[in-house]
This record gives structure tokens, sequence and C-alpha cells, in this order.
């Protein structure tokens, strides 16, 4: 035995990882499994709601579920498609969104969408985060509680 | 009316044929009329445990199907008095079992036999369902290892909420753990759960511990169930297991470390 396995015999063993990881996983999909599975169909009728007012890509929408210790959060992430895209630009020659003309949709008139007018944009869409700016959507905005 | 019991784990591998095969044998020598089934189609392996693989000619699936009379696929246990042996189809698959057909044999077997033994195979599917779906008891084989304590986890929601008892609202399904191929030395070094770990993680009664054995294995390779073998560990901590069952307080044995002496340290032997 070397010297560093004496000094590893120290740490923690095996075992007490081993529990405390599955106390933890297991925590987690119980609280899962009681109560009815509606994340699902609440993220459907969300979707729903927004594409009633605004052409969504539903590829480009991004749900997380994150359970925290005491709170989960269920972050929406949709990326909506910029003015010069939902109306067709005429030109086909023309690049698809000039400079200044890419503004974020949704009023999510912040303070940085009037900096983005002097960035070059390539881009025919712009990705907005809905959670962004303290907008409607916000980050968070639907929490439930243990 | 005869009691139904499940042996399941949701992870294969834990030992839960060889525990099917240990209980019923244990349950037969008590002297109660048993009946041990073999739930997994196409799998099929409690034959081979129990010794009597070259003895099956008609099997649960016929007797499902109506090909064959329960009474023609039983096969009776040539060691113990008491003991049958309901093997299962290698050929068909897992949708030949049907909840009417299962719930059928599953009656008829009930009103004649004191104990009806359901050996589940592994997984959350339609074998494991069926295997679970009547019983009245489940012993849920563990063993000390995460992965396989997570499954049983899993196994118990599903025994709380897709069994029989629990769609109709009755009495639920008493759950016992039984943890298979527990080491007490490695337990000590740190290096495995401990049975109280896992009794708090699971949060079900504790039925029995068997301790790692090479006597289980021996009993496989020659078709005799490991209880038989009444000199190893493993046999005893499963007769233990049985009394437990049958509603009496046997201590644990086998849970900590065997005292070596300065002999057999040198030599090295185990078990």
């Amino acid at each position: 035995m070397s010297i560093f396995n004496f000094f590893r015999a120290a740490a923690r063993p095996s075992a007490v990882q081993a529990k405390e990881r599955l106390q933890i996983v297991m925590a987690h999909e119980r609280a899962g499994r009681t109560g009815p599975d509606y994340l699902p169909m609440l993220q459907q009728e969300l979707l729903s709601v927004i594409a009633k007012y605004i052409d969504i890509d539903q590829n480009k929408v991004e749900v997380k579920l994150d359970r925290g210790g005491d709170c989960s959060t269920l972050e929406l992430n949709i990326e909506l498609p910029s003015r010069d895209a939902v109306k067709a630009p005429k030109d086909p020659g023309k690049p698809a969104a000039k400079p200044g003309d890419a503004k974020p949709v949704g009023g999510s008139a912040n303070g940085k969408a009037g900096d983005k007018d002097d960035e070059d944009e390539d881009d025919s869409s712009e990705p907005v985060k809905l959670a962004a700016g303290g907008n409607a959507l916000t980050n968070g905005g639907i929490k439930k509680r243990r | 009316m005869g009691k139904i019991i499940v042996m399941t784990s949701g992870k294969g591998g834990v030992g839960k044929t060889t525990s099917s095969a240990a209980f019923a044998t244990g349950l037969a020598l008590r002297g109660f009329k048993t009946v041990v089934i073999d739930f997994d189609v196409g799998l099929r392996n409690l034959d081979l445990v129990m010794g009597c693989e070259r003895r099956v000619v008609f099997d649960f699936i016929n007797v499902i199907n109506g090909e064959a009379k329960l009474s023609q696929a039983l096969i009776k246990d040539k060691r113990i008095e008491n003991l049958y042996i309901l093997p299962t189809s290698q050929t068909r698959d897992k949708d030949a079992l049907t909840k009417e057909g299962v719930e059928k044999v599953l009656n008829e077997l009930t009103k004649e036999f004191d104990y009806v033994l359901c050996d589940s195979p592994a997984g959350i599917e339609r074998g494991a369902l069926m295997s679970l779906y009547f019983a009245d008891h489940a012993i849920i084989v563990t063993n000390p290892e995460v992965s396989s304590v997570r499954d049983s986890d899993r196994i118990l929601g599903v025994l709380n909420s897709r069994s029989r008892r629990a769609e109709q609202g009755l009495e639920p399904v008493t759950q016992q753990l039984l943890l298979t191929r527990y080491d007490p030395e490695r337990v000590e070094r740190g290096e495995m759960l401990k049975v109280d770990d896992v009794l708090e993680i699971l949060a079900i009664p504790l039925l029995g511990v068997i301790p790692e054995s090479q006597a289980v294995l021996r009993a496989s390779n020659v078709g005799m169930p490991v209880i038989l073998d009444e000199a190893s560990n493993a046999g005893q901590a499963y007769t233990d297991s049985v009394s437990r069952f049958l509603g009496e307080d046997v201590e644990h044995r086998f849970v900590t470390p065997q005292k070596k002496g300065l002999f057999s340290r040198l030599l090295r032997r185990t078990a």
C-alpha cells in the first residue's frame, strides 16, 4: 500500500455516495410520479395560444423543465420569425433582412432591440427569447411549488 | 382460495428466478400446495433452475390459448411433495399473455393451490405487468446496487398504480423486500449499500437478506433450488425468509461479516 492509498482511505466510501445519489434521483422521480402528468398538455396549450397571434415554427421551440429543491421552473424559449420573414419579402434578390429591419416581434421592445440595428444581420429571423427582458412571458413565469 | 405472490424487481439478473424457485420450494416444504409460474415468455428459464426442463410438454401459453388443459401443462416436482411448475413458452412472444387468459388460469390455480408464485420477467412491459396484476403479495428482489434499487422503486410505483388491487381500490398489494447478493464484507469496507440504506430508500418491510454465495450457481448448474442446499448460507437465508413470509419472527443472519479463523484467513478461502 502506497502512501497515496493511505490518504485515499479517508475519502468518502462509495456506498455513501451511492445512497446520496439514489436519494436525490428518486426524490425527483417519485415527485414526478404522483399527480397528473399535465406538463405535455400545458406545453401544447401554451404553444397553441401563442400560435394564435404569432406565426411560430414548432421546431424552433425549446421547452425545458428544471426541478429544483423547493420549486420547479418551466422555461419556454420560442424563436419568433422577424417581421420580414412573416411578410415574405417581395424582392427575393435583396437580402432577407436589411440591417435595421430586423426587429423583435411580440412587443419585446427593450433597450437591446435598438442596439441591434447597427449589427449586421444575415438571418431572416431573429431569435427572441420570450423569457428575456421582463415581457409577458418571463423566464420561470410558471412555477410549481411542491 | 390460494394467495398469489409475484416475485419482481424491474431490473434483470438480480435473482428473481433463483428466488422464485427457492421460495416455491420452501413453501412446499412447509406443507403448502404451491405452484410456480414462469411469466418470462420467450425466455423460459425457471424450468432449468427447477431441473424439469426435459419434462416440459405443454406450457402456460398453451393453456391460455386452450390448446392444452392445465393438468397437462403442470409439472409435478420429483423431489418435493406439493410442488408444481408451470413453464412458459419458449417460442411465442409476450403478446400471448392476455389479461383474460392469465386471469382464467390464475383463477383455476387458486382454487387448487395454497400459493401461486408468479416469476416476473425483467422490465415493466406486458409480461411483468401481467405477472404482478393479480398479485396479493409482492416480493421485491433487489441487489444492493444503485440501478437495482432505482428499478425496484419504479416497480413499487407500478404495483401501487397498475395492479388489479390498485385499479379496483382494494387493499393494496403487500410488499416485502428480498435483498439478494449481499456481501457483508464489502458493506463493512464501505463498498456496498447497507441493508438499512436500501430499507430507508425503498421504505418497505424486509423479508430477508440473501448473502452472495457460490452455492447459488452450483445449485442452478444441477437444476436444484438453492434452498435444498441446507448447508449453504444462501439456502438457510431463503428458509428463514420463507418462515418470515409465513409470519414467523426469525432473526436475520448473514448480514455481518463472518469471523474467520487464522487458518482460513491464511488460506484465503471464501464461502
